[in-house]
């Protein structure tokens, strides 16, 4: 069996990736997909964990947050295709008409 | 074993509500006849939750391994409060977007998003706190995005997206890690791990006490995850601010005491310095920068950003006595802020502008209206004998009654804090006041506010006010809950 240090640290790498560029990409979709890395290092700690502890509910949990990240691309698309229509751009450093 | 549905009747029922909403439009075309329709399915929902109150709790939802669902007086006092914010939202909503289209996917959203936080504040387990939070997040994008063809209403909804999904990114690792030290997500069964745990660094756990105080900080905009809430608040439309400064970010502090009192208290000694600082760097920041805003949206976006910091003074005293108190100050504050936001919708309806400098002479225009506002804001400031007076005295007290106990001295701090802030904050909410009756507008043309509007101000301003006069039903029942919520607090 693969230690599981081995999950762990997939699944930190995974998240730093996703964190990384969330703060740093300009395009909304790029970041969607880092959020999407996040959300997902989660899920396969979720499911190492699981699997190492015999416990079932990290496996539903897993599922669970499958089906939500999902439902959030789904919304999430569809609000950034709507920036694009009232914009023309998805350039997050371009959409500036709210600040102090 | 069958599983007893009873506890989740309420949120069902909201949930029929919304779903029948769409086809409902077919016969009824016009937002109010929707509005109408929405607000039988809260009054319905609000019925069910009362039923439970006054006739004994139905048992807890779940199956043999995991716990889901709990409908005990802290769920029930927070689904009144929720449903009560959902009801002036749609009261308010009625005429406000009657020119727009998709009016009942609009209604349907705000009752899927108050579905939600019932869920949350019902939860026993993270699972089921993970799918409220995420069964709210997810409606109030779309809620923001309502008006597609508004840029900075479109530019708002991608802000709270991004946002939103990367909070719900952090907290959902941190729920990961919890489980992996632990191996369960009922929240009482990770306080019993933890607590049988050695004491000592643990370096896993620290991580995900990080993640979930970032995770859940990005969701009530305390500082330094805030500088989204402004931004929404402004972009949103305004019935949806009130929406989200009134309920989503009570659902927050909600997740969050459940998360941190509950599941996480066996390490309350490495996360309470740290909540009392970012308390009192809330509260400060979001008052200073409420001074000099111009636009009464944002004032009131920062303004609750600070009243967010007196709330987490809850987390960080971790004493039955302050968790009552903030139950109380987030109970008072969803009706003075709700409020405040429903008159700034009302007068945006009648095509007043958001500045704050056009609220000039607003006392001769629409004097009920801006005596509403002005009771909103003196709420707000904690002027007696409104209900935010007492919630802000309470608030302070347990710091200061908590900073008694040996080694928690530097608790007074959050207490002296707090006052210093309310001296501060009572300027930008003055200075609304004396726009509307001191100063001179352009004009003096009377302004008419259509009655759903007036109605949905009402439910606020009576509220605030009632609970000003006679705070004692309502403080009895935060006892109540916080007692639920913390058994084991002293």
């Amino acid at each position: 069996m693969i230690a599981i240090e081995y999950f762990i640290g997939l699944s930190a790498i995974l998240f730093i990736i996703g964190a990384v560029g969330v703060l740093t990409r300009k395009s909304a979709i790029v970041v969607l997909m880092c959020i999407e890395l996040m959300l997902n290092a989660a899920n396969i700690n979720f499911v190492a964990f699981s699997a190492y502890s015999g416990n079932m509910n990290g496996m539903v949990f897993a599922l669970v947050s499958i089906a939500i990240a999902a439902a959030e691309v789904a919304v999430g698309l569809a609000i950034v295709l709507n920036l694009y229509k009232a914009r023309d751009t998805i350039g997050l450093d371009e959409v500036n008409l709210l600040r102090w | 074993m069958a599983l007893d549905y009873s506890a989740l009747y309420p949120v069902l029922v909201m949930v029929i509500f919304a779903a029948a909403l769409p086809a409902v439009n077919l016969v009824a075309k016009s937002s109010r006849s929707l509005a109408g329709v929405s607000v039988v399915g809260i009054l319905s929902s609000m019925g069910f939750v009362i039923y439970y109150m006054l006739n004994g709790y139905p048992a807890m939802m779940g199956g043999e391994t995991v716990l889901l669902l709990r409908l005990d007086v802290f769920a029930a006092l927070f689904a009144l409060v929720f449903q009560f914010v959902a009801l002036y939202v749609v009261l308010a909503s009625a005429r406000y977007i009657e020119k727009d289209r998709h009016q009942a996917e609009y209604f349907s959203l705000i009752m899927l998003a108050t579905s939600g936080m019932i869920v949350v504040a019902m939860a026993v387990d993270l699972i089921s706190l993970f799918v409220g939070l995420e069964t709210a997040s997810l409606s109030s994008y779309a809620l923001v995005a309502f008006r597609k063809r508004d840029k900075r209403g479109a530019e708002a909804a991608v802000k709270y997206l991004v946002i939103g999904g990367m909070s719900s990114a952090l907290s959902l690792y941190g729920i990961s890690l919890l489980y992996g030290i632990t191996g369960t997500t009922n929240l009482e069964g990770i306080n019993s791990g933890l607590a049988a745990m050695s004491s000592g660094l643990n370096p896993a756990a620290w991580l995900a006490i990080a993640m979930l105080l970032a995770g859940f900080g990005f969701k009530v905009a305390i500082v330094p995850f805030h500088q989204w809430a402004p931004d929404v608040y402004e972009g949103a439309p305004t019935p949806i601010s009130g929406l989200l400064a009134a309920g989503s970010k009570k659902m927050g502090f909600v997740a969050m005491f459940k998360v941190f009192l509950v599941a996480l208290i066996a390490l309350k000694a490495d996360w309470q310095i740290l909540a009392a600082i970012l308390a009192i760097l809330t509260m400060t920041i979001g008052n200073v920068v409420a001074l000099q805003q111009t636009n009464i949206k944002r004032m009131l976006a920062y303004s609750s950003i600070g009243q967010a910091g007196y709330m987490i003074i809850a987390i960080a005293v971790a004493s039955q006595f302050a968790v009552e108190s903030s139950i109380f100050h987030i109970i008072t504050h969803a009706f003075m802020k709700g409020g405040a936001f429903m008159v700034v919708a009302a007068l945006s309806y009648v095509a007043l502008g958001e500045s704050i400098a056009d609220y000039k002479g607003l006392g001769r225009r629409a004097p009920l209206v801006a005596l509403s506002m002005g009771i909103f804001l003196f709420a707000l400031a904690g002027i007696p004998p409104l209900s935010g007076f007492w919630s802000k005295v309470f608030l302070f007290s347990s710091a200061i009654d908590a900073s008694q106990v040996v080694d928690q001295g530097w608790m007074v701090w959050l207490a002296i804090a707090g006052i210093l802030n309310s001296a501060l904050s009572l300027y930008y909410y003055a200075r609304v006041v004396k726009y509307m009756f001191v100063d001179d507008g352009p004009t003096t043309e009377r302004l008419k506010i259509p009655l759903s509007l007036s109605a949905a101000i009402a439910i606020c301003l009576v509220a605030t006010i009632a609970i000003g006069i006679w705070p004692e039903p309502v403080i009895d029942l935060c006892e109540q809950a916080a007692r639920a919520l913390v058994p084991l607090l002293g």
